[in-house]
């Protein structure tokens, strides 16, 4: 997928040219790559993605419409970024139906939240449960399901929140992301408020693709201006026979630049079930790859130049029809 | 025919220089009738004369014959006669080893059968296999078992995976053209992005004009009065009966945004409680001195409550009290001024009692 940056002109693009067969490799990789991968893949990234932008880059993942996938993104590319060494907190600001603690398996350690520190029972250091798995992540959770979030402050409790994570002594966070909970009520309003980017996830769907569209339109008009899409449950071979619109349809109504693509995974409902983000699978999914590359391009606000389209039949040795 | 044939074909069954080529040129209509007819000759191989007795030998000599008139009419007749013939002897000779092969029919049947049986055993394997890596598979229902949503038995857990680089991976090989690109044994075909930054503005544009909107920095129960420096666009209201959101707040902006940033020490709200405690105790203390009174806790708390003033009720439970010789679960106050060892539980149970 895009890695794909998929470039008519090789040259703007140094990792492109031949000359990375061998190239300085920043984290030295204990095991031996295939060296048939070495040959076939256009791109060495044999290195850290390169931060740009200032920090902490505070990025709210919204979407609209419900259920199309914001929690999920927020815990992979949360996870994934964590793993690309870089300091995360994530914040769930879906303060009505919470679940990202779900999706991490941290359900069992959230103590307090943000209301209990607004209160005053308990400091935010407290109320960050930070993951075992990545001592690099952090979880801060707006409140507990049966408590109402105090709004008497607005958006400003978020924006208190952000600037005492920059001052926190340990170093501010690089990234910090807000899941958002769906629609445009007070929820939405007080997670983008601190926010300086946004992920607008979607599906391929008319339905989710009108509310992305007010939205966008929402947060342009709040003044964040960084906005990319990842469309989410994307299917190759609903796409061919043109039952479902293609990633460049859905770019072509919304105008968005494109941070990813994922496509349809059961294994996304299998991690969800385990409290296991899919982008720590071994082997890794296809869902879990494009996650990944989503973080990698986050991180470096570098957006798709190319995307899949369609399957290609893959020709299929004699015996695979044994080896199932 | 169809049967037989199929088992003559592979090049194993056949003793080289015969049936196959001949057969091939045979004409369709006479292909059968011929075979028949040598069948039927053949005479000592009765399994074959019950199969043919379909066919009438006197039809299959008309056919023949016709076949040989036919053949007269045209000019070169006699060469294609003699070809026929050729052939035909031809297949005569090639016969017998294909008979032979019938006759050995139980060896075969043998071997059809060690077949079968090894087809079933790839199958079972096959399945054992796919069974074994289905269950290897995470993430099913019994990972929520082992987290304790669901109650059943605790399961296996696997181990997180390590690919530090997600596009030079060996589940991604993008073609040398960059037309396509391989991802989890997948080939997918690529097309490139062609969202320009003018089209990205157009788009910005359409929406500016489409949604103008402000975002509210202010959360106002309804009914409240808005406050005179607040643009009311900008104003949220949230109903009284709002899921998860109140504007009602116990605690004062200030107040709150003091507690967000503190970093060290005891939080607000427990520094407090604490407080009030130490008072509370601190005052009971000195009340304790004044009376001259140990400081034990059970006294103390005897010394504080009230009693009750249904001095007829307590006479009455004090007869009770006696007569079951201390074995009730209630008792009433006046016996704990009798009993100075009293237990915990009693004192809790009056403490329900009195409040
Ligand atoms: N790529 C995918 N493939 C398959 N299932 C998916 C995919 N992405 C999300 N899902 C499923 O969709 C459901 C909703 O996902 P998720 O909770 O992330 O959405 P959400 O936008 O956060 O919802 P909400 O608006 O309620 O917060 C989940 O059950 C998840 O398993
Ligand atoms: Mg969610």
């Amino acid at each position: 997928m895009s890695s794909l940056r998929f470039l008519p002109n090789p040259t703007h693009f140094p990792h492109l040219n031949p000359i990375p067969k061998h190239p300085p490799n920043p984290n030295p990789n204990p095991k031996p790559k295939h060296p048939f991968t070495q040959i076939h893949s256009a791109l060495q990234y044999n290195r850290k993605p390169q931060l740009t932008g200032p920090t902490p880059r505070v990025v709210v993942i919204t979407s609209g419409k419900g259920g199309v996938g914001k929690t999920t993104t927020t815990a992979n590319i949360g996870l994934s970024l964590a793993r690309l060494n870089f300091s995360v907190v994530a914040i769930d600001a879906d303060v009505g139906l919470r679940n990202l603690d779900l999706l991490l398996g941290l359900e069992n350690r959230v103590n307090y939240t943000v209301v209990e520190v607004l209160n005053g029972d308990c400091r935010l250091d407290q109320a960050l449960v930070r993951d075992k798995r990545w001592s690099n992540f952090e979880l801060l959770c707006i409140s507990k399901p049966r408590s109402k979030l105090p709004l008497g402050f607005g958006g400003k409790a978020l924006v208190w929140l952000v600037d005492a994570l920059k001052a926190r002594q340990e170093g501010c966070p690089d990234f910090i992301l807000i899941d958002c909970p769906a629609g445009i009520d007070a929820g939405f309003i007080t997670a983008i408020t601190p926010a300086n980017e946004a992920v607008l996830v979607t599906t391929p769907d008319i339905t989710a693709l009108r509310d992305a569209d007010r939205v966008t339109g929402l947060l342009e008009c709040d003044g964040i201006r960084d906005i990319k899409m990842i469309v989410n449950r994307v299917r190759t071979d609903l796409i061919r026979g043109e039952d479902m619109m293609s990633v460049l349809d859905v770019q072509e109504m919304l105008g968005l630049a494109l941070l990813g693509v994922i496509p349809e995974d059961s294994e996304v409902i299998r991690s969800t079930n385990r409290g296991f983000p899919l982008v720590l699978n071994k082997p890794p999914t296809l869902a879990g790859l494009a996650f990944e590359q989503a973080a990698w391009r986050l991180v470096e606000q570098d957006s798709m130049k190319a995307v899949m389209v369609e399957e290609e039949p893959k020709k299929k040795g004699f015996f695979s029809f044994f080896g199932g | 025919m169809g049967v037989w044939s199929l088992q003559f074909n592979p090049p194993i069954f056949l003793i080289p220089h015969q049936v196959s080529t001949n057969a091939l040129d045979f004409r369709p209509q006479l292909a059968c009738n011929k075979t028949y007819q040598i069948w039927n000759g053949k005479s000592k191989y009765r399994s074959f004369l019950i199969r043919a007795s379909a066919n009438t030998s006197g039809e299959e000599d008309k056919s023949v014959k016709d076949e040989v008139t036919l053949t007269k009419l045209a000019k070169d007749g006699m060469v294609i006669i003699q070809h026929k013939v050729s052939r035909l002897q031809e297949t005569i000779v090639s016969l017998p080893p294909v008979v032979f092969l019938v006759k050995r029919s139980p060896l075969s049947h043998l071997a059809l059968g060690f077949c079968i049986a090894a087809a079933m055993l790839i199958v079972g394997v096959r399945a054992y296999v796919a069974r074994k890596l289905r269950q290897k598979r995470t993430g099913s229902v019994a990972d929520l078992v082992r987290r304790g949503q669901l109650n059943s038995d605790r399961r296996g857990i696997s181990t997180p995976g390590m690919y530090d680089d997600p596009f030079n991976n060996p589940q991604v090989k993008i073609s040398r053209n960059n037309t396509s690109v391989e991802m989890c044994g997948k080939v997918y075909k690529l097309e490139p992005v062609t969202l320009t930054r003018e089209e990205q503005n157009i788009h910005q544009k359409r929406r500016s004009r489409a949604y103008q909107w402000k975002r509210p920095t202010i959360f106002l129960k309804e009914g409240d009065p808005i406050p005179s420096d607040v643009d009311p666009d900008t104003v949220r209201w949230i109903p009284a009966n709002h899921p998860f959101a109140t504007t009602i707040s116990d605690i004062t902006e200030d107040l709150a945004q003091n507690n967000v940033f503190q970093k060290h020490g005891v939080p607000f709200r427990i520094q407090a409680e604490h407080e009030a405690l130490q008072k509370k105790l601190e005052a009971l203390q000195s009340d304790q001195k004044l009376n001259n009174l140990a400081i034990d806790p059970g006294t103390a708390r005897n010394f504080e409550r009230p009693f009750k003033s249904n001095p007829k009720l307590e006479d009455q439970q004090q007869m009770e009290h006696n007569s079951k010789n201390g074995q009730t679960a209630s008792q009433p106050e006046s016996q704990s001024q009798q009993n100075s060892h009293e237990s915990s539980s009693n004192s809790t149970y009056e403490e329900k009692q009195t409040l």
